[in-house]
């Protein structure tokens, strides 16, 4: 067996590893446009563009845009999942339901539904409604289709011993579809968060009007590629805190679906 | 014999009663133009979309837009396979690999894709090599993933015995990791494909002068709009036919999968 500090040296490798690798590829990437090998107004140095990211954040510069597609991004993800959830579980339960929506939702799933954003803004206009409609439209096929195969999943030993106790349907579905579902659920508004914000910043790149999407194309296009630049990293960042937000969350929502099913 | 024909029969039959929700759709879309529930300026009937989706195919104008979309998904895309199943095996196998990979990955995960378009027309200019970067690169993420994923958990039972029998190094690795995977890495495949015709579809939004995406956005721009749909429509199709032939070929390929168990 390894000694503690055998484990500890190890353990100190093992995170040297895991560090290493982004350290030398930043330096390399700070390294090479310090040199003028590349053109420093296409490729601007790493550390700049910190300073330039956080010059805009202390001016709250990037706080408008960044406030526009989150609420938008959240507002089109909640509307997805108040309408998708309660259509899946239908579907998972009803065969007339599951008969008519499930070939609409796997032929839809497939269509990219960004290929809609001329249609959504002659329908919802150019402002926020028509993006807010798109990233309902998007988020709606994960989250449809992941209640859908949680529902339809569920053991029939559930549904079965719950009957035979008496269980009515609208007391069934409280205490038996919907929590059993859960699980599945939030896989699917997991994969929905991610598809929220890109949904979002793309139709900001495209139809305009605020928002970090349009932040970042404006910057490129007057050539300030440090904004730009600045902007795509607030965009990560939002990317990289909603995901872990939501498996944050999932440990603390579905803790007791385990202890109470 | 007859038992077998009158089976098939039946599949065909059961397969298209699983249209027949979509056609209903079509059906009261239809209705509503031609009784005028649904006005012209909102939006164009399901026969007009259809007859301006003959005259595009009928005039070849859409044979070029359609070669240009799918070289640029196609090509972005066998990259990101082949890419992608190297590196997911490496990071499976080597340590190293999988050290320095995997906090990459972690920086690469959140980021929308689509938002690395601008980026990358900055860095490699506005033609074919940017589109074709940015599809690469989020189709690969998954497939990555997937591979790492499917290759790791490889039964050490398979890799024992096969070690006893003096299969080492690319034999094993190609007779028995990338087999047992397969599953895996075809499910991040699948992914990759709807993601290559998002991606697409965005940058022909943001910057083309051909392709399926830009046809969709001029149509849309001039107001076109049975155009437009019908080019949506047609998106729409070629997603879903890639999606099955995918799957059947698939079906086909891994049919021993099933014996193996």
């Amino acid at each position: 067996m390894h000694s503690p500090i055998d484990s500890r040296a190890s353990h100190a490798r093992t995170l040297a590893a895991r560090v290493v690798p982004v350290g030398v590829l930043l330096l390399a990437w700070e390294l090479t446009a310090r040199t003028g090998v590349v053109n420093p107004y296409v490729f601007p140095p790493v550390s700049e563009i910190v300073v330039r990211w956080a010059a805009l954040v202390a001016d709250t510069t990037m706080l408008g845009p960044l406030w526009d597609t989150l609420w938008r991004a959240l507002l089109g993800l909640g509307m997805a999942i108040v309408i998708g959830v309660p259509l899946g579980l239908a579907m998972g339960r009803i065969r007339a339901a599951e008969w008519f929506l499930e070939p609409l939702f796997s032929f839809g799933f497939p269509l990219p539904k960004i290929a809609l954003i001329p249609l959504y803004v002659s329908w919802f206009g150019l402002f926020s409604l028509s993006k807010v409609m798109l990233i309902f439209t998007d988020c709606l096929f994960p989250v449809v289709i992941f209640t859908y195969h949680g529902a339809r999943g569920i053991s029939p030993v559930y549904l079965w011993s719950a009957q035979a106790r008496g269980t009515g349907r609208v007391r069934m579905f409280w205490r038996v579809v919907l929590p059993l579902s859960l699980a599945s659920i939030y896989d699917g508004v997991q994969v929905a968060v991610v598809v929220a914000v890109l949904v979002a910043v793309v139709s900001e790149m495209v139809s305009g009007g605020s928002g970090l999407g349009y932040m970042m194309m404006r910057a490129f296009r007057y050539g300030d590629v440090r904004s730009a630049f600045a902007t795509l990293l607030t965009i990560s960042l939002i990317g990289f805190a909603l995901y872990h937000i939501a498996q944050a969350l999932r440990e603390r929502l579905l803790f007791w679906h385990v202890t109470e099913a | 014999m007859t038992n077998r024909s009158g089976n098939a029969l039946l599949t065909r039959f059961s397969g298209l009663l699983r249209l027949l929700p979509l056609l209903i759709v079509f059906a009261v879309w239809q209705v509503a133009s031609t009784v005028g529930a649904l006005p012209k300026w909102l939006m164009p009937s399901f026969f007009a979309v259809i007859a301006s989706l003959a005259d595009l195919v009928k005039s070849g104008e859409i044979v070029p837009h359609t070669i240009a979309s799918l070289a640029r998904a196609g090509a972005g895309f066998a990259i990101a396979v082949v890419a992608g199943i190297l590196i997911g095996v490496l990071m499976a196998r080597v340590r190293a690999v999988q050290l320095a990979m995997e906090p990459i990955l972690m920086l690469i995960y959140p980021v929308p894709k689509p938002a690395l378009i601008p980026l990358f027309m900055v860095w490699l200019g506005i033609g074919n090599f940017s589109k074709i970067s940015v599809i690469a690169l989020a189709c690969l993420v998954p497939i990555v993933i997937a591979t790492f994923n499917g290759a790791r958990s490889v039964d050490p039972m398979l890799l024992w015995s096969a070690r006893a029998r003096g299969t080492s190094g690319r034999r094993l690795l190609w007779r028995v990791v990338i087999p047992s995977a397969l599953p895996q890495i075809a499910a991040g495949v699948r992914t990759a494909i709807a993601i290559a015709i998002i991606v697409l579809v965005s940058s022909e939004f943001i910057s083309s002068d051909s392709g399926l995406g830009y046809l969709i956005f001029s149509y849309g721009g001039v107001g076109a709009e049975d155009a437009m749909l019908a080019v949506v429509l047609y998106l729409a199709v070629l997603g879903y036919v890639f999606d099955r032939l995918y799957v059947a070929s698939l079906r086909k390929a891994m049919a021993w999968h099933a014996f193996a168990h």
